[in-house]
C-alpha cells in the first residue's frame, strides 16, 4: 500500500536521517568518539549493501563480507605503499614482504601506486568477483538457502587463500602501519572528522542513489524476482541477469564499505572477511528492516551502537551478550520486517481494526469477495 | 480454419521420472483462433500448456511457434516471442500493489539497463490504470496483491496478461471459483481478445467453453482424443467414455 503520501513520509524520513548523521560532528568533539561513530556508519554502508540484494530481490548473500574485506585489502594495499618506513627490503617493498623473503614487489602490488586505479579496484574487484560467482549459480537457477551456503563457503575458501598468502597479503596480521589517505588536499585520518564526513556523505549518497534504483522499473521487477521468480520469467525477462546485477551493484557497495573500513581502522585484517562480520550484517539487516535501506542503515547503527556502548559499560561487561541476544528475538518476533516498521505495524493494527473483514485470511476474503467485482 | 497455423505441437511426449504426462500430443492453432482445451482430470492439459511456454521440457516432438522451434529455448524467451501465461495456481506478485503487478506485467522494455533509467512512468501509468478499471480493480491499485480476494486474484492475473499484451495467451481454468456472473464477464473479455490474440483456454465449465469456442480439443491420458464444435464433441461416444466415472462432460 504504497501511496502519494506515503512516498513523501519515506523521503522525509531519509532526509531527516542524513541530516542528522550530517550534524554530529558539530556536537561531538571526541576524536575517539567520532571515530566510533564513523565506524558505525561505514557498517551502515555494508548492511545497506546487503539489503539491495537480500531485502529486495531476496538473494541472502553470507559472503558479503568477501567484497568488503576485498574493498579494506586494496586501499590497504595503496596505503601500505606510499608509507615511508616501509622501506626496509629493496626498491620500496612493504615490511611483511621482506620478513616473508620476498624480493620484488608482486605483479599484482604495481597498480595500487595509483590511487586512481585503488578507488577503481575497491569497487571492481568485488563486483567482478560476484559477477563470476552470479553467473554461476543465477543461472543454474539456485536460490534461497543454497545460495547462501554457497556464498558462506566462498567466503571461508577466500578467507583462508588470504591467511595462507602470507607472502602477499600480510597472512593473519593483515596489512598494517598505513600512512593517512590524502586526495586533493584533504587528510583522511582514521580520527579526523574529514573522515567522519566522508562515510557520512557517502552513506547519503547511497541512500538516495539506492532509493531511486529500488523505484526504477529494475527495481520493481528485482521485487518481483523476490517475490515470485518464475513468473517473472513468463513475462519474458531473463531473471538470471537481473539477480547478478544486483548481486554485482550489492558487492561493489560492501567494496566502497570495506574501503572506508581501512581509513577509520588504519588497517586491514582477514578478521575483515570471515565469517562472523558476514553473519552479523545479516543480523543489522533483519533488525533494522531489510526491504528497506534506511532500516538496514539504521539496523547496523543501532546494533554496533548499543553492542559498542555495552560491551564498553562495566556494569554490563557479563551480560551485554544476553542483552544484544533478546534484543534480536523481541524483532524477529514482533517486527518480522525490522525496527523500521514500527510505525508500519501501528498504523497497520488501527487500519486492520477499522476494516470489517481481516484481510489475510483468502478463506474469509473469498466468501467476502464476489458481489465486489461482479457488480461491474 | 484455413489459416496456417501460428503455434503446432507435433508428436510431443512429456516424462516425470517415467511417468507419461504427454504421449504424442498433436496440436495446430490458427493466427486468431481460440481454442478450448477440454478433458478430465490428470489429462496432460496444464502440462501441455506447460510444454509450450518452456515450464517443463518435451522428452520427444516439436514446438513450433510462427514456423519457428521453440522446444529447447528458456522460458523467457519464448515469453519474448510473443506467449503468455495464466497458471491453474494463482500466482501474482503478493508483496506488490496491484498497480506495480501491472507494471511488471507491461513488460515493453526487458533489459536491466534500459530499466534502470526508467523513472517516470506517467505515459503507461493511465494505460495501466484503465485496464484496471476494465477488470474492476480500479479502488485497489494501491492495495497489495496479497490482500486481494481469490476472485480479484483471479482478475488482476486476467490484466497482467491484459498489460503484456502476448500474441499467444495460454490460460489455465480462468474461471476457476468465480460466481456464474463472474465467469461471463470474463466470457466478454476472452471474446474481445479473439482476432487479435491467438488463445489456447484450458477449461472445466461447458457454460464458459460453449460461450467462447471456436473449436474445442478434447484430451485424454495425455493425447488427443477428439477435436470439433461443442455438439459434435459431447455427441461423440469416445468422449463420453473418457469422462466416464467423472461427473459427465456437461457438468465437468
Ligand atoms: N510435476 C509433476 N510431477 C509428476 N507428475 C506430474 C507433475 N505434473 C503433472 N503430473 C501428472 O501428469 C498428469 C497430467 O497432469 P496435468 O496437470 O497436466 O493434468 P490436467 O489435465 O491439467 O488436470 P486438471 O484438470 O486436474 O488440472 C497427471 O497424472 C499428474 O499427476
Ligand atoms: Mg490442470
Amino acid at each position: 500500500m504504497i501511496s502519494q503520501r506515503q512516498t513523501t513520509h519515506r523521503l522525509a524520513a531519509y532526509a531527516v536521517f542524513c541530516v542528522v548523521i550530517l550534524l554530529v560532528p558539530l556536537f561531538v568533539s571526541d576524536a575517539y568518539l567520532l571515530n566510533k561513530f564513523a565506524r558505525y556508519i561505514v557498517f551502515g554502508i555494508l548492511s545497506l549493501a546487503l539489503s539491495l540484494s537480500w531485502g529486495y530481490a531476496g538473494i541472502l548473500n553470507l559472503g558479503q563480507a568477501v567484497s568488503f574485506g576485498l574493498g579494506s585489502y586494496c586501499m590497504a594495499m595503496a596505503l601500505k605503499l606510499r608509507t615511508i618506513p616501509i622501506q626496509t627490503g629493496a626498491g620500496g617493498l612493504p615490511d611483511f614482504m621482506v620478513w616473508n623473503n620476498v624480493h620484488t614487489l608482486p605483479w599484482f602490488w604495481e597498480p595500487f601506486h595509483s590511487y586512481a586505479f585503488t578507488l577503481f579496484a575497491g569497487l571492481a574487484v568485488p563486483a567482478v568477483i560476484a559477477f563470476l560467482i552470479g553467473w554461476f549459480i543465477f543461472r543454474a537457477r539456485v536460490s534461497g538457502v543454497y545460495v547462501a551456503i554457497i556464498t558462506l563457503a566462498m567466503l571461508v575458501v577466500i578467507n583462508l587463500v588470504i591467511i595462507d598468502q602470507q607472502r602477499y597479503t600480510g597472512g593473519f596480521n593483515g596489512i598494517t602501519d598505513l600512512t593517512t589517505f590524502k586526495l586533493f588536499g584533504v587528510e583522511f585520518g582514521a580520527y579526523s572528522v574529514a573522515t567522519y564526513y566522508l562515510a557520512a556523505v557517502i552513506l547519503t549518497l547511497l541512500l538516495f542513489l539506492g532509493l531511486a534504483l529500488m523505484n526504477s522499473k529494475t527495481g520493481l521487477i528485482l521485487q518481483a524476482i523476490r517475490d515470485d521468480e518464475t513468473r517473472v520469467r513468463y513475462f519474458g525477462y531473463d531473471v538470471a541477469n537481473y539477480q547478478n546485477f544486483i548481486f554485482c551493484v550489492s558487492a561493489a557497495v560492501a567494496g566502497l564499505a570495506g574501503m572506508l573500513y581501512t581509513l577509520v581502522m588504519e588497517f586491514a585484517s582477514p578478521t575483515f572477511l570471515a565469517v562472523p562480520i558476514s553473519l552479523s550484517i545479516v543480523i543489522w539487516c533483519a533488525v533494522g528492516g531489510r526491504a528497506s535501506l534506511l532500516g538496514a542503515a539504521l539496523g547496523a547503527i543501532v546494533v554496533t551502537g548499543v553492542q559498542g556502548s555495552l560491551s564498553d559499560s562495566k556494569t554490563f561487561l557479563d551480560t551485554w551478550m544476553l542483552i544484544m541476544g533478546a534484543l534480536f528475538i523481541v524483532v524477529v518476533l514482533f517486527l518480522p520486517n525490522g525496527l523500521i516498521s514500527i510505525g508500519d505495524v501501528i498504523r497497520g493494527r488501527r487500519q486492520r481494526r477499522r476494516r470489517a473483514a481481516p484481510a489475510r485470511m483468502p478463506e474469509h476474503a473469498e466468501i467476502a469477495a464476489p458481489g465486489r467485482s461482479a457488480a461491474r | 480454419m484455413s489459416n496456417e497455423p501460428i503455434l503446432e505441437l507435433r508428436d510431443v511426449a512429456v516424462d516425470f521420472s517415467g511417468f507419461r504426462a504427454i504421449n504424442g500430443l498433436n496440436l495446430q492453432v490458427a493466427k486468431g483462433e481460440l481454442r478450448c482445451l477440454i478433458g478430465p482430470n490428470g489429462a496432460g492439459k496444464t502440462t501441455a500448456l506447460d510444454v509450450i511456454c518452456g515450464k517443463v521440457r518435451a522428452r520427444a516432438g516439436r514446438i513450433t511457434l510462427m514456423g519457428q522451434d521453440i522446444t529447447r529455448l528458456p522460458e523467457y524467451k519464448i515469453a519474448r516471442r510473443g506467449v503468455g501465461r495464466k497458471f491453474q495456481v494463482p500466482s501474482v506478485f503478493r508483496e506488490l500493489t496491484v498497480r506495480d503487478n501491472l507494471e511488471v506485467a507491461y513488460c515493453k522494455r526487458l533489459g536491466v539497463f534500459a530499466n534502470v533509467r526508467r523513472l517516470g512512468r506517467s505515459a503507461e501509468r493511465n494505460d495501466l490504470e484503465k485496464l484496471a478499471e476494465l477488470v474492476g480493480l480500479e479502488d485497489v491499485l494501491d492495495e497489495r496483491a496479497g490482500y486481494l480476494s481469490h476472485g480479484q486474484t483471479q482478475w488482476l492475473e486476467i490484466a497482467l496478461l491484459l498489460a503484456q499484451d502476448s500474441g499467444i495467451i495460454l490460460l489455465d481454468e480462468p474461471t476457476a471459483g468465480m460466481t456464474a456472473q463472474e465467469t461471463m464477464h470474463t466470457a466478454k473479455i476472452v471474446n474481445a481478445l479473439k482476432g487479435r490474440h491467438t488463445l489456447l483456454v484450458v477449461e472445466h465449465d461447458m457454460a464458459f467453453v460453449r460461450e467462447i469456442s471456436d473449436i474445442i480439443t478434447v484430451m485424454h491420458q495425455g493425447r488427443v482424443l477428439a477435436e470439433g464444435s461443442a455438439s459434435e464433441i459431447q455427441g461423440d461416444p469416445a468422449v463420453r467414455e473418457a469422462y466416464l466415472g467423472q461427473r459427465g462432460i456437461a457438468h465437468a
